[in-house]
């Protein structure tokens, strides 16, 4: 099985690409807890483009792509914003007091923590491409 | 994401319906904020509607819990749905954050 979606890398798209990560699950079987954190992982690399990629450009594309393949989902997200490599995200502090802890910096933290595998691979010609992939149990096999 | 806000007592209750994420946590943000300019430091976040949050949400919390206790107050958070829980623990805020089942506890801890 395999989706494809497209939306302008605008905030009020993301609503829409939690929508279409939410239905490819559903359609391919995937169980809750997993649909999850694959919606989340891909709402954060995705408010990473819109926030950073095309920060103080005109907004472009973002796409994705959505395999179920077996006993794995791969989701691709290509945009034409900033590169940035995920390995470039500081580690953050999840153990200081309130006081000394520091707002943000947790989006690809978050990522790393619901998918198994995360590639990113920048090319000239066609933009940035990320790869997340997620090792998965079928809820209906 | 809708917010209603509601006084009881010194505590403002502010309830969130929806999903919290980059296009909706600045507004979240800015009605915490509004509270705090407008003296109320003691605060409930009442997560029971909250069926997703990103890390732009986390952000909304960790700045409003540092604005209210600089000045004495807290922010709390009631009925946090075990979706919400997971990006909370993830993220090491349960550490940090006081968590109540619901409203009435939150408020009540504020007074104890």
């Amino acid at each position: 099985m395999r989706r494809e979606f497209e939306r302008a890398a605008l905030p009020a798209s993301l609503q829409a690409i939690r929508d279409f990560v939410e239905d490819a699950c559903r359609q391919a079987g995937v169980e809750k807890a997993a649909a999850h954190g694959l919606v989340l992982a891909v709402d954060e690399a995705c408010a990473n483009i819109v926030e950073h990629g095309y920060a103080g450009r005109k907004p472009g594309p973002i796409g994705i792509s959505f395999d179920a393949e077996a006993g794995r989902i791969v989701m691709t997200i290509t945009d034409r914003g900033r590169a940035f490599d995920p390995k470039d995200a500081p580690v953050p502090d999840l153990h200081s007091g309130w006081r000394e802890r520091r707002v943000g910096g947790l989006g690809w933290h978050l990522v790393r923590q619901f998918v198994d595998e995360i590639h990113y691979d920048p090319d000239a010609r066609n933009g940035n491409r990320l790869t997340l992939v997620k090792a998965i149990g079928r809820s209906e096999e | 994401m809708e917010i209603l806000t509601e006084q009881r007592g010194p505590v403002m209750v502010i309830s969130i319906v929806g999903s919290v994420d980059g296009m909706t946590a600045p507004t979240l943000t800015g009605s915490f904020r509004a509270q705090v300019t407008g003296g109320y430091i003691h605060i409930v976040g009442d997560f029971a509607r909250v069926e997703y949050t990103s890390s732009a949400g986390l952000r909304a919390l960790l700045e409003t819990v540092k604005e209210t206790r600089q000045q004495g107050g807290d922010l709390r958070l009631a009925g946090v749905q075990p979706e919400v829980l997971r990006v909370l623990e993830l993220s090491g805020f349960t550490h940090i954050l006081k968590l109540f089942p619901d409203i009435e506890s939150a408020v009540a801890s504020f007074s104890a």
